[in-house]
Protein backbone atom coordinates (compact mmCIF):
# COMPACT_ATOMS: atom_id res chain seq x y z
CA UNK A 1 0.00 0.00 0.00
CA UNK A 2 1.38 3.39 -0.96
CA UNK A 3 1.99 5.91 1.83
CA UNK A 4 -0.59 8.40 0.53
CA UNK A 5 -3.25 5.68 0.52
CA UNK A 6 -2.34 4.65 4.05
CA UNK A 7 -3.16 8.14 5.31
CA UNK A 8 -6.62 8.15 3.74
CA UNK A 9 -9.73 7.63 5.87
CA UNK A 10 -10.58 4.04 6.69
CA UNK A 11 -12.23 1.91 4.02
CA UNK A 12 -11.59 4.05 0.94
CA UNK A 13 -9.09 1.75 -0.77
CA UNK A 14 -10.79 -1.60 -1.41
CA UNK A 15 -8.55 -4.59 -0.61
CA UNK A 16 -8.74 -5.99 -4.14
CA UNK A 17 -7.05 -2.95 -5.68
CA UNK A 18 -3.28 -2.69 -5.67
CA UNK A 19 -3.30 1.09 -5.48
CA UNK A 20 -5.73 3.98 -5.16
CA UNK A 21 -4.77 5.17 -8.62
CA UNK A 22 -5.90 1.87 -10.13
CA UNK A 23 -9.12 2.00 -8.11
CA UNK A 24 -9.77 5.53 -9.37
CA UNK A 25 -9.39 4.27 -12.95
CA UNK A 26 -11.68 1.28 -12.39
CA UNK A 27 -14.52 2.95 -10.48
CA UNK A 28 -15.64 5.46 -13.18
CA UNK A 29 -15.29 2.71 -15.82
CA UNK A 30 -17.64 0.47 -13.84
CA UNK A 31 -20.06 3.34 -13.36
CA UNK A 32 -20.05 4.16 -17.08
CA UNK A 33 -20.74 0.49 -17.87
CA UNK A 34 -23.77 0.70 -15.60
CA UNK A 35 -24.82 4.00 -17.21
CA UNK A 36 -24.53 2.32 -20.64
CA UNK A 37 -27.09 -0.28 -19.50
CA UNK A 38 -29.31 2.55 -18.24
CA UNK A 39 -29.05 4.33 -21.60
CA UNK A 40 -30.10 1.10 -23.36
CA UNK A 41 -32.98 0.61 -20.90
CA UNK A 42 -34.37 4.05 -21.78
CA UNK A 43 -33.53 3.47 -25.46
CA UNK A 44 -36.11 0.66 -25.47
CA UNK A 45 -38.81 3.12 -24.43
CA UNK A 46 -37.59 5.75 -26.88
CA UNK A 47 -37.79 3.13 -29.65
CA UNK A 48 -41.38 2.28 -28.68
CA UNK A 49 -42.10 6.00 -28.71
CA UNK A 50 -40.57 6.37 -32.20
CA UNK A 51 -42.69 3.52 -33.59
CA UNK A 52 -45.99 4.86 -32.25
CA UNK A 53 -45.19 8.46 -33.06
CA UNK A 54 -44.48 7.34 -36.62
CA UNK A 55 -47.80 5.45 -36.77
CA UNK A 56 -49.93 8.13 -35.07
CA UNK A 57 -48.27 11.51 -35.79
CA UNK A 58 -51.47 13.57 -35.45
CA UNK A 59 -52.67 11.89 -32.25
CA UNK A 60 -49.24 12.42 -30.67
CA UNK A 61 -49.17 16.09 -31.68
CA UNK A 62 -52.66 16.67 -30.32
CA UNK A 63 -52.00 14.87 -27.00
CA UNK A 64 -48.69 16.69 -26.60
CA UNK A 65 -50.53 20.03 -26.73
CA UNK A 66 -52.70 18.95 -23.81
CA UNK A 67 -49.67 18.51 -21.56
CA UNK A 68 -48.68 21.32 -19.22
CA UNK A 69 -45.88 22.96 -21.23
CA UNK A 70 -45.06 25.47 -18.48
CA UNK A 71 -44.58 22.67 -15.94
CA UNK A 72 -42.39 20.75 -18.38
CA UNK A 73 -40.24 23.80 -19.15
CA UNK A 74 -39.82 24.73 -15.48
CA UNK A 75 -38.86 21.12 -14.71
CA UNK A 76 -36.25 21.22 -17.49
CA UNK A 77 -34.70 24.33 -15.95
CA UNK A 78 -34.86 22.76 -12.46
CA UNK A 79 -33.08 19.57 -13.60
CA UNK A 80 -30.40 21.44 -15.58
CA UNK A 81 -29.70 23.64 -12.56
CA UNK A 82 -29.55 20.57 -10.30
CA UNK A 83 -26.98 19.03 -12.66
CA UNK A 84 -25.00 22.25 -12.36
CA UNK A 85 -25.13 22.24 -8.53
CA UNK A 86 -24.04 18.59 -8.33
CA UNK A 87 -21.09 19.36 -10.64
CA UNK A 88 -20.26 22.31 -8.35
CA UNK A 89 -20.42 20.12 -5.23
CA UNK A 90 -17.78 17.78 -6.71
CA UNK A 91 -15.72 20.82 -7.65
CA UNK A 92 -15.89 22.17 -4.09
CA UNK A 93 -15.06 18.76 -2.61
CA UNK A 94 -11.93 18.51 -4.73
CA UNK A 95 -10.71 21.96 -3.68
CA UNK A 96 -11.37 21.01 -0.02
CA UNK A 97 -14.32 23.35 0.56
CA UNK A 98 -16.48 20.89 2.42
CA UNK A 99 -19.15 23.37 3.54
CA UNK A 100 -19.78 24.61 -0.01
CA UNK A 101 -19.90 21.02 -1.29
CA UNK A 102 -22.53 20.12 1.32
CA UNK A 103 -24.61 23.22 0.47
CA UNK A 104 -24.51 22.38 -3.26
CA UNK A 105 -25.60 18.79 -2.57
CA UNK A 106 -28.46 20.01 -0.37
CA UNK A 107 -29.56 22.39 -3.17
CA UNK A 108 -29.47 19.50 -5.66
CA UNK A 109 -31.74 17.42 -3.41
CA UNK A 110 -34.12 20.38 -3.06
CA UNK A 111 -34.26 20.75 -6.85
CA UNK A 112 -34.98 17.03 -7.15
CA UNK A 113 -37.86 17.41 -4.68
CA UNK A 114 -39.13 20.41 -6.64
CA UNK A 115 -39.02 18.37 -9.84
CA UNK A 116 -41.05 15.55 -8.28
CA UNK A 117 -43.52 18.05 -6.82
CA UNK A 118 -44.20 19.62 -10.22
CA UNK A 119 -44.47 16.16 -11.79
CA UNK A 120 -46.98 15.18 -9.08
CA UNK A 121 -49.14 18.23 -9.93
CA UNK A 122 -49.07 17.18 -13.61
CA UNK A 123 -49.96 13.55 -12.79
CA UNK A 124 -52.86 14.72 -10.61
CA UNK A 125 -54.22 16.72 -13.55
CA UNK A 126 -53.94 13.67 -15.85
CA UNK A 127 -55.82 11.53 -13.32
CA UNK A 128 -58.61 14.12 -13.07
CA UNK A 129 -58.88 14.34 -16.87
CA UNK A 130 -58.67 10.53 -17.00
CA UNK A 131 -55.83 10.87 -19.51
CA UNK A 132 -54.53 7.49 -18.40
CA UNK A 133 -52.54 4.72 -20.08
CA UNK A 134 -53.97 1.85 -22.13
CA UNK A 135 -57.52 0.67 -21.42
CA UNK A 136 -57.98 3.24 -18.65
CA UNK A 137 -57.77 6.06 -21.17
CA UNK A 138 -60.97 8.17 -21.11
CA UNK A 139 -59.77 11.68 -21.93
CA UNK A 140 -62.73 13.63 -23.37
CA UNK A 141 -60.70 16.20 -25.32
CA UNK A 142 -58.68 13.82 -27.51
CA UNK A 143 -60.62 10.89 -28.96
CA UNK A 144 -58.49 9.67 -31.84
CA UNK A 145 -56.76 6.32 -32.34
CA UNK A 146 -53.25 6.41 -30.87
CA UNK A 147 -54.02 8.89 -28.09
CA UNK A 148 -54.07 6.14 -25.45
CA UNK A 149 -50.70 4.97 -26.76
CA UNK A 150 -49.24 8.46 -26.29
CA UNK A 151 -50.32 8.50 -22.65
CA UNK A 152 -49.09 4.93 -22.11
CA UNK A 153 -45.64 5.94 -23.34
CA UNK A 154 -45.82 9.25 -21.48
CA UNK A 155 -46.49 7.51 -18.16
CA UNK A 156 -43.90 4.77 -18.77
CA UNK A 157 -41.16 7.21 -19.78
CA UNK A 158 -41.78 9.89 -17.16
CA UNK A 159 -42.52 7.18 -14.57
CA UNK A 160 -39.25 5.36 -15.12
CA UNK A 161 -37.47 8.71 -15.19
CA UNK A 162 -39.21 9.74 -11.95
CA UNK A 163 -38.08 6.48 -10.36
CA UNK A 164 -34.53 7.39 -11.33
CA UNK A 165 -35.00 10.83 -9.75
CA UNK A 166 -36.06 9.10 -6.52
CA UNK A 167 -33.05 6.75 -6.57
CA UNK A 168 -30.74 9.64 -7.44
CA UNK A 169 -32.14 11.68 -4.54
CA UNK A 170 -31.46 8.81 -2.14
CA UNK A 171 -27.90 8.43 -3.44
CA UNK A 172 -27.31 12.18 -3.14
CA UNK A 173 -28.67 12.21 0.44
CA UNK A 174 -26.25 9.46 1.38
CA UNK A 175 -23.38 11.34 -0.33
CA UNK A 176 -24.36 14.53 1.52
CA UNK A 177 -24.00 12.63 4.78
CA UNK A 178 -20.61 11.25 3.75
CA UNK A 179 -19.37 14.62 2.43
CA UNK A 180 -20.40 16.25 5.70
CA UNK A 181 -18.29 13.64 7.52
CA UNK A 182 -15.31 14.86 5.48
CA UNK A 183 -14.88 11.69 3.47
CA UNK A 184 -14.46 13.47 0.13
CA UNK A 185 -11.64 15.94 -0.42
CA UNK A 186 -8.88 16.78 -2.88
CA UNK A 187 -7.28 13.47 -1.86
CA UNK A 188 -10.29 11.33 -2.74
CA UNK A 189 -13.60 12.23 -4.34
CA UNK A 190 -14.35 9.36 -6.75
CA UNK A 191 -17.31 8.14 -4.68
CA UNK A 192 -18.95 11.55 -4.87
CA UNK A 193 -18.15 11.77 -8.57
CA UNK A 194 -19.95 8.47 -9.29
CA UNK A 195 -23.11 9.71 -7.55
CA UNK A 196 -22.84 12.86 -9.67
CA UNK A 197 -22.59 10.76 -12.86
CA UNK A 198 -25.87 9.03 -11.98
CA UNK A 199 -27.59 12.36 -11.42
CA UNK A 200 -26.32 13.74 -14.73
CA UNK A 201 -27.80 10.70 -16.49
CA UNK A 202 -31.20 11.57 -15.01
CA UNK A 203 -30.74 15.04 -16.53
CA UNK A 204 -29.63 13.59 -19.90
CA UNK A 205 -32.79 11.48 -20.20
CA UNK A 206 -35.01 14.47 -19.41
CA UNK A 207 -33.21 16.61 -22.03
CA UNK A 208 -34.68 14.22 -24.64
CA UNK A 209 -38.03 13.63 -22.92
CA UNK A 210 -38.84 17.35 -22.76
CA UNK A 211 -39.03 18.16 -26.51
CA UNK A 212 -40.32 14.69 -27.45
CA UNK A 213 -43.28 14.77 -25.04
CA UNK A 214 -44.11 18.43 -24.53
CA UNK A 215 -43.20 20.07 -27.83
CA UNK A 216 -44.52 17.98 -30.70
CA UNK B 1 -3.50 19.43 -8.65
CA UNK B 2 -2.53 23.03 -8.12
CA UNK B 3 -4.73 23.76 -5.12
CA UNK B 4 -2.80 21.33 -2.94
CA UNK B 5 0.29 23.57 -3.02
CA UNK B 6 -0.16 24.64 0.60
CA UNK B 7 -0.30 21.10 1.90
CA UNK B 8 2.74 19.94 -0.06
CA UNK B 9 1.12 17.02 -1.89
CA UNK B 10 0.97 18.76 -5.24
CA UNK B 11 2.53 15.99 -7.28
CA UNK B 12 0.53 13.02 -6.03
CA UNK B 13 -1.78 12.09 -8.87
CA UNK B 14 -4.59 10.31 -7.03
CA UNK B 15 -7.14 10.77 -9.79
CA UNK B 16 -6.95 9.71 -13.41
CA UNK B 17 -7.87 13.12 -14.70
CA UNK B 18 -5.40 14.95 -12.46
CA UNK B 19 -2.63 14.23 -14.91
CA UNK B 20 -4.21 16.69 -17.33
CA UNK B 21 -4.41 19.47 -14.79
CA UNK B 22 -1.46 21.69 -14.14
CA UNK B 23 -3.56 24.60 -12.87
CA UNK B 24 -6.10 24.86 -10.05
CA UNK B 25 -9.45 23.21 -10.75
CA UNK B 26 -11.85 25.89 -11.93
CA UNK B 27 -15.65 26.12 -11.69
CA UNK B 28 -15.91 28.55 -14.63
CA UNK B 29 -16.58 25.84 -17.28
CA UNK B 30 -19.54 24.61 -15.19
CA UNK B 31 -21.05 28.09 -15.00
CA UNK B 32 -20.58 28.60 -18.75
CA UNK B 33 -22.15 25.21 -19.56
CA UNK B 34 -25.07 25.89 -17.22
CA UNK B 35 -25.83 29.22 -18.95
CA UNK B 36 -25.47 27.65 -22.41
CA UNK B 37 -27.84 24.82 -21.36
CA UNK B 38 -30.43 27.37 -20.21
CA UNK B 39 -30.11 29.25 -23.53
CA UNK B 40 -30.58 25.97 -25.44
CA UNK B 41 -33.64 25.19 -23.32
CA UNK B 42 -35.12 28.58 -24.25
CA UNK B 43 -34.31 27.82 -27.89
CA UNK B 44 -36.04 24.41 -27.66
CA UNK B 45 -39.09 26.08 -26.12
CA UNK B 46 -39.28 28.87 -28.71
CA UNK B 47 -38.71 26.66 -31.78
CA UNK B 48 -40.99 23.96 -30.36
CA UNK B 49 -43.88 26.40 -30.00
CA UNK B 50 -43.58 27.46 -33.65
CA UNK B 51 -44.52 23.90 -34.83
CA UNK B 52 -42.14 24.06 -37.77
CA UNK B 53 -43.56 20.96 -39.44
CA UNK B 54 -41.03 18.53 -40.82
CA UNK B 55 -38.13 20.48 -39.33
CA UNK B 56 -39.48 20.53 -35.78
CA UNK B 57 -38.28 17.06 -34.77
CA UNK B 58 -34.88 17.56 -36.40
CA UNK B 59 -34.31 20.90 -34.63
CA UNK B 60 -35.51 19.54 -31.26
CA UNK B 61 -33.25 16.49 -31.48
CA UNK B 62 -30.26 18.51 -32.70
CA UNK B 63 -30.55 20.86 -29.70
CA UNK B 64 -31.07 17.91 -27.31
CA UNK B 65 -27.95 16.19 -28.70
CA UNK B 66 -25.89 19.38 -28.26
CA UNK B 67 -27.14 19.76 -24.68
CA UNK B 68 -26.36 16.12 -23.91
CA UNK B 69 -22.88 16.45 -25.37
CA UNK B 70 -22.18 19.42 -23.09
CA UNK B 71 -23.47 17.56 -20.01
CA UNK B 72 -21.46 14.42 -20.86
CA UNK B 73 -18.21 16.19 -21.76
CA UNK B 74 -18.09 18.88 -19.07
CA UNK B 75 -20.42 17.95 -16.19
CA UNK B 76 -19.66 14.22 -16.43
CA UNK B 77 -15.95 14.87 -17.17
CA UNK B 78 -15.93 12.65 -20.26
CA UNK B 79 -13.52 15.24 -21.72
CA UNK B 80 -10.93 14.22 -19.11
CA UNK B 81 -11.84 10.52 -18.90
CA UNK B 82 -9.76 7.55 -19.99
CA UNK B 83 -10.19 6.18 -23.51
CA UNK B 84 -11.75 3.03 -22.06
CA UNK B 85 -14.55 5.02 -20.42
CA UNK B 86 -15.25 6.94 -23.62
CA UNK B 87 -15.34 3.66 -25.55
CA UNK B 88 -18.04 2.30 -23.20
CA UNK B 89 -20.18 5.43 -23.67
CA UNK B 90 -19.60 5.50 -27.44
CA UNK B 91 -20.52 1.82 -27.75
CA UNK B 92 -23.84 2.35 -25.96
CA UNK B 93 -24.66 5.17 -28.39
CA UNK B 94 -23.86 2.94 -31.40
CA UNK B 95 -26.29 0.30 -30.10
CA UNK B 96 -29.00 2.90 -29.45
CA UNK B 97 -28.52 4.00 -33.07
CA UNK B 98 -28.84 0.43 -34.39
CA UNK B 99 -31.97 -0.20 -32.30
CA UNK B 100 -33.68 3.02 -33.40
CA UNK B 101 -32.65 2.92 -37.05
CA UNK B 102 -33.69 -0.64 -37.86
CA UNK B 103 -36.91 -0.50 -35.83
CA UNK B 104 -38.09 2.71 -37.48
CA UNK B 105 -36.90 1.50 -40.91
CA UNK B 106 -39.04 -1.63 -40.42
CA UNK B 107 -42.13 0.31 -39.39
CA UNK B 108 -41.68 2.88 -42.18
CA UNK B 109 -41.61 0.23 -44.92
CA UNK B 110 -44.71 -1.75 -43.90
CA UNK B 111 -47.82 -2.18 -46.01
CA UNK B 112 -51.18 -1.08 -44.69
CA UNK B 113 -52.48 -4.36 -43.15
CA UNK B 114 -49.34 -4.50 -40.98
CA UNK B 115 -50.00 -1.13 -39.29
CA UNK B 116 -51.98 -0.81 -36.02
CA UNK B 117 -55.76 -0.45 -36.19
CA UNK B 118 -56.84 3.14 -36.85
CA UNK B 119 -53.36 4.29 -37.80
CA UNK B 120 -53.20 6.70 -40.75
CA UNK B 121 -51.23 5.43 -43.72
CA UNK B 122 -48.99 6.97 -46.36
CA UNK B 123 -49.96 10.56 -47.18
CA UNK B 124 -52.63 10.54 -44.43
CA UNK B 125 -49.77 10.75 -41.95
CA UNK B 126 -48.72 14.23 -42.96
CA UNK B 127 -50.46 16.98 -41.09
CA UNK B 128 -53.08 18.90 -43.13
CA UNK B 129 -52.55 22.66 -42.87
CA UNK B 130 -54.27 24.26 -39.90
CA UNK B 131 -55.81 21.04 -38.59
CA UNK B 132 -54.43 21.49 -35.11
CA UNK B 133 -54.63 25.27 -34.95
CA UNK B 134 -57.58 25.19 -32.53
CA UNK B 135 -55.49 23.07 -30.19
CA UNK B 136 -52.67 25.56 -29.89
CA UNK B 137 -52.19 27.01 -26.41
CA UNK B 138 -53.41 30.55 -25.69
Amino acid sequence: MSPEAASLPEGILAHHFASLERQNEAMPLGMWLFLATEILLFAGLFTGYSVYRFEFPLAFAECSRHLNLTAGTVNTIVLITSSFTVALSIHFARIDQRRAAVVCLALTILFALGFLGIKAIEYTAHFHERALPGKYYAFEEVKVPGAAMFYTLYFLMTGLHGLHVLVGMSVLTWLLWRTNQGRYSSRYYTGLELGGLYWHLVDLVWIFLYPLLYLI
Amino acid sequence: MGESGSSGRANVALHPDDRHEEHAHSAIPYVVVWIVLLVFTALTYLTGKQHLGAWALFIALAIACLKSALVALIFMHLKDSSGMTRLVFGTSLVFVGILLFFTVADVATRFRPATPAGAPFGTERSQPEGLLEHELPE
